[in-house]
């Protein structure tokens, strides 16, 4: 009788083990370890994605604005590098962005591509460029040429563009569709010399814990 | 074999998977942590609008924001609160809608400030598309404030926003929304009261339950330069949280509580039969006994199964919103500025008064101001 006591007590015990170490090992941990650093590419989706505005969704689009655009005559076969000023993109979307991210990009491709077919104007750093000219007028700068004479660029063309979406939602998951326009408007005629678009449309199933 | 040898390794089996479930139990705090991230950010983001730290703001805001615009398919713990034998708390916090919805306006009136509207006005449609899913079509992307923001942010930005307003005042059951000002160079944002937070109901705690907020301010009287305007809240977040209609979520719990009840039911039904058995066979090795000491065996495992399938509704909450929030916009000469906020009860009685000092730069972008009846 103590002896099969005795065995009961002991697979008891080893059962309890087995399941504390096995039950408990994983609990609540998926990679107890982590991961590592992964390199991605800016223009490859990574396993956190969401339906929004990504980095391979404003690689893409840039990537194919900056090549529509050095298509067209007026940048192509321009006598001499026209100027563009870079105006602020409109978010029409449910996705909150950085918007100079999407300008920034464009520009640094056309700039790249073109050595020197368009040159942009800094509009966005005219207060600092303001004031060093001022600086240069009242003579507490030195200035290679004469600081009265105003040589900051007028823009033959703005570069601007537009971002909207549409979204539906059901009890599964969403979709989202966005459409990326971007514009080259003449300054001297306001004619809209060029225009191209992309459309980005992405779903997602949601978890039913969360609906 | 008699029942007894029978019965002891499966007792102990049971004892063993008791003990394994209690001593997993106390692994959760980091992981139970970490589930809680977003409900602790949507705390601190709260808590520093209501303070006027704005920049700080973003910060918890912009995090929380970042879980939420990612996908929850093949979110492992949303797969476990679905389970059996998790509770649905488990799962790592979202929010229900008129939280997620209150975080997207939130840091929507943050861009505002920083004189980014389009980005503001893509956080009010984000919001209101939280609560595009509600079961009733009735009550889908039903916020007043969240169309009038968007439709007063596209006119700001020279677009049409008619359409939104139009939406904005079909929603709107607190007061009548005024038409768009384009010369308003000052936004007020203000909220009062304390919002509702949930309640479990139900045998099991199965059923998720809003308990109302409350708010002693009805109205908002705003003084500033010589103006005196009294504005109505446009959205009530009781109302919209209790408007939301059942949650998919909701069946799986139902369904763990059915289980639940009838693993307990038939847990007891086992463990009387085997007892009446056993104690007729009175220990005489008959077959009565040995059925007695099987049933006694299933119900006892019946039992601990019941015991250890968990149905509660998470009440995990945002407990710092407000119950009202409420918009208007001013015309205000440039200079420096105070304005005064009386948060008033119905009976047009003042209950708390805030101030707030600032400085209309002509030409300059609008100065979004944001006031709370409480700090």
């Amino acid at each position: 009788m103590h002896k099969r006591t005795v065995s009961h007590l002991l697979s008891a015990a080893t059962v309890a083990a087995i399941s504390l170490l096995a039950g408990c090992s994983t609990y609540g941990v998926k990679n107890p370890s982590g991961t590592g650093v992964t390199v991605l590419k800016a223009d490859e989706q990574g396993t956190v994605a969401g339906t929004g505005i990504e980095s391979q969704d404003i690689v893409a689009v840039t990537d194919k604005m900056a090549r529509s655009i050095l298509e067209i005559p007026q940048i192509a076969n321009a006598a001499t590098p026209p100027n563009i000023a870079v105006l602020p993109i409109e978010n029409g979307t449910r996705f909150a962005i950085n918007k100079e991210q999407m300008t920034t990009r464009l520009r640094a491709r056309l700039v790249s591509q073109t050595r020197g077919k368009v040159v942009f104007l800094a509009r966005d750093r005219m207060p600092a460029l303001e004031k060093e000219q001022q600086l240069k007028q009242n003579g507490q700068l030195t200035s290679a040429t004469d600081p009265r004479v105003v040589e900051f660029r007028g823009a033959d063309y703005f570069l601007t563009g537009n971002l909207d979406g549409s979204s539906t939602r059901n009890s599964r998951g969403v979709s989202d569709y966005v459409l990326y326009t971007f514009k080259l408007i003449d300054v001297r005629t306001s004619a809209i010399v060029w225009e191209d678009l992309a459309e980005i449309k992405k779903q997602g199933l949601e978890d039913s814990a969360y609906r | 074999m008699s029942p007894k040898r029978i019965a002891t390794p499966l007792l102990a089996t049971a004892l063993a998977l008791a003990i394994a479930s209690g001593g997993c139990a106390s692994q959760g705090g980091k992981a139970g942590a970490d589930r809680d991230r977003v409900l602790r950010e949507y705390r601190e983001g709260a808590a520093l609008m209501q303070a006027t730290r704005f920049a700080e703001a973003k910060v918890p805001l912009d995090d929380a924001l970042l879980t939420l615009g990612g996908l929850s398919a093949g979110d492992p713990t949303a797969k476990k609160a679905r389970g059996l034998f998790h509770e649905e708390s488990s799962k790592g916090f979202r929010g229900e809608p008129y939280e997620r919805v209150m975080a997207y306006y939130y840091r929507g009136i943050v861009y505002w400030m920083e004189g980014e509207p389009d980005n503001a006005r893509a956080c009010f449609r984000n919001a209101q598309f939280q609560d595009s899913d509600a079961a009733d079509g009735k009550y889908q992307s039903d916020y007043a404030i969240l169309d009038y923001l968007d439709g007063y942010a596209t006119a700001k930005l020279g677009g049409d926003g008619s359409d939104a307003l139009k939406r904005a005042r079909s929603y709107a059951r607190l007061g009548r929304l005024p038409d768009y000002d384009p010369k308003a160079n000052v936004l007020v944002f203000f909220e009062m009261g304390r919002g509702p937070t949930k309640y479990a109901g139900g045998e099991y705690g199965e059923q998720l339950r809003i308990r109302p907020g409350i708010s002693a301010a009805v109205a908002a009287n705003l003084r500033v330069a010589g103006q005196s305007l009294r504005v109505a809240p446009a959205d009530d977040i009781t109302y919209q949280a209790t408007t939301r209609g059942g949650r998919v979520m909701d069946y799986v719990l139902a369904n763990k509580a059915v289980f639940k009840g009838t693993t307990d039911s038939f847990g007891n039904a086992a463990l009387l039969s085997g007892a009446v058995l056993a104690g007729a066979g009175s220990g005489r090795h008959s077959a009565a006994d040995e059925v007695g000491a099987g049933l006694l065996v299933a119900g006892l495992i019946s039992k601990i199964v019941s015991s250890a399938t968990t149905p509660a509704a998470d009440t995990r909450a945002w407990d710092n919103l407000p119950n009202f929030i409420g918009f208007a916009a001013l015309q205000v000469p440039a200079g420096e500025q105070r304005l005064a906020v009386d948060f008033v009860d119905a009976s047009g009685r003042t209950v708390v008064t805030r101030e707030v000092a600032f400085t209309v730069v002509p030409g300059a972008r609008d100065t979004v101001l944001f006031l709370s009846d409480r700090r």
